[in-house]
């Protein structure tokens, strides 16, 4: 199956968490504009990324769909 | 459908309160209520409370009752409302609507919020049980990160930036500065309000509402018996509620909410009113970015114009548009299901002149906007002189 991709329409680094994600602090949260259609609010893998970048899913973990830049 | 009014009106301060547990709270505000109504609790016929997350936050469920009757009401329907931080809001809406049939004449609105009895990580799962919990929160996702994610789109599409969000900041703490019931009476400078530690890119500190223990009440009567109770009701002109999705990853455009332009419309369609009309507001600045995109969905200014008509001070007490005179749930609190109720008795505190150092030049016409969620329900309520 073809990895699913996308472009950042937002994003925010998350610096305070709810406790079962206070390990990962700072991560990224975003939201994918998928090339299929339909919108995933997912984690990042890598580098930062910003508005308007494409990406490419790059992982599923505990159920979270995780993109990094492509 | 018969003219509502409000004929009394009662909050207690905002704050932590360790020796207060959510039945006194929310006693102690129907009490205010009641005695400023001249309202025996035997007249009121129906009981509305808004309520977030009692259960949750106390252990305590079945609350309606559980304070109606320590208010000395008995026998009458007694129910919860709950829609997030527009829970109270919401009661309001429906208690409107049981006077405005014709089915009471006399009822009580009520919301109520105990908090701080939670740690913090605690109280922000806790919230993010309002946001889509399959989605969202599995992702990571807090409400912090929800209208971060929100801001930094609204900065991408219109320019607002860094600054326009802390100008919220700053004026909501300069009035809270001036209300004896605000939880953080503390004026705080840009630079302060611009460099406080991140908790969601690119919001900070300073950018979120507190964490806070509180109570509103305020008793509605028809019209037509209003002088009964007293020499100053104050009319509803209008009130509406709407809805949207609860995930923001399915809004199609996050900076703007649909809710709020919804209930806007049918709350402005109501009162016969246009935004040109509105005096003052009372608005849900559960983050400084949600100021912002609350004065253009509510058409105070045009779209996208929202950060730049803040920092030049539109919103303030001597502005055009005063927003939050009282401080905001910024300043003065946030005790999420007292908050919607909370509004309405700080635009009925106007319209009556009773606002002190904070009283506003133009008073007889107010909005407040009450949202719940990241959006997902608003509660738009327009009072006036009666």
């Amino acid at each position: 199956m073809m990895a699913r991709t996308g472009i950042i329409y937002t994003e925010t680094v998350v610096h305070l968490a709810p406790e079962r994600f206070a390990a990962d602090v700072p991560y990224q949260v975003v939201i994918v504009k998928l090339d299929d259609g339909g919108s995933i609010t997912a984690r990042v893998d890598g580098a930062r990324v910003a508005i308007d970048d494409r990406v490419v899913e790059s992982a599923i973990r505990d159920g979270i769909s995780f993109f990094r830049k492509q | 459908m018969r003219p509502v009014t409000i004929v009394g009106a009662g909050k207690t301060p905002f704050g932590a309160f360790p020796d207060q547990d959510l039945r006194t709270l929310a006693v102690a505000a129907g009490e205010k209520a009641l005695r400023n109504a001249n309202v025996e609790p035997s007249a009121i016929e129906s009981f509305y409370l808004g309520n977030f997350a009692g259960p949750e936050f106390t252990a305590q469920n079945h609350l309606a009752p559980y304070i109606s009757t320590a208010l000395g009401m008995n026998s009458i329907p007694s129910t919860r409302f709950e829609a997030a931080c527009a829970s109270s809001g919401a009661a309001f809406f429906q208690a409107f609507m049981g006077v405005a049939s014709g089915i009471y004449d006399v009822v009580m609105v009520a919301g109520v919020e105990k908090m701080t009895c939670q740690p913090t990580p605690r109280v922000t799962e806790i919230l993010a049980g309002a946001c889509d919990c399959a989605t969202e929160v599995k992702a990571g996702s807090t409400f912090p990160s929800l209208f971060a994610m929100i801001a930094r789109r609204h900065m991408h599409d219109f320019g607002t930036t860094r600054e326009h969000l802390s100008a919220v900041a700053v004026k909501n703490h300069e009035n809270g500065a001036l209300n004896p019931d605000a939880q953080m009476r503390k004026v705080i400078t840009l630079e302060q309000a611009m460099n406080a530690r991140p908790i969601a890119e690119p919001l900070n500190l300073y950018d979120c509402s507190l964490i806070s223990d509180g109570a509103a009440a305020v008793i509605l009567c028809a019209a037509e018996r209003a002088r009964e109770f007293s020499d100053q009701p104050v009319k509803v002109l209008g009130v509406a509620q709407a809805s949207d999705w609860v995930a923001l990853d399915q809004k199609p455009d996050i900076t703007t909410f649909a809710a709020v332009r919804g209930a806007a419309k049918k709350a402005y369609e109501m009162a016969g009113l246009g935004p040109g009309d509105i005096q003052f507001a009372e608005l849900h600045d559960c983050f400084t970015i949600a100021e912002i995109v609350a004065i253009e969905d509510l058409g105070f200014v045009a779209r996208g114009r929202g950060g730049f008509f803040t920092a030049e001070g539109g919103t303030r007490r001597d502005g055009p548009m005063p927003i939050s005179a009282s401080g905001g749930l910024k300043s003065k609190g946030h005790p999420v299901g007292a908050t919607g109720v909370a509004q309405i008795c700080d635009l009925v505190q106007q319209i009556r002149c009773e606002a002190g150092e904070r009283q506003l030049k133009r008073h007889s016409v107010g909005l407040a906007q009450n949202l719940g969620g990241s959006g997902a329900t608003c509660v738009v309520t327009i009072l006036g002189e009666f």
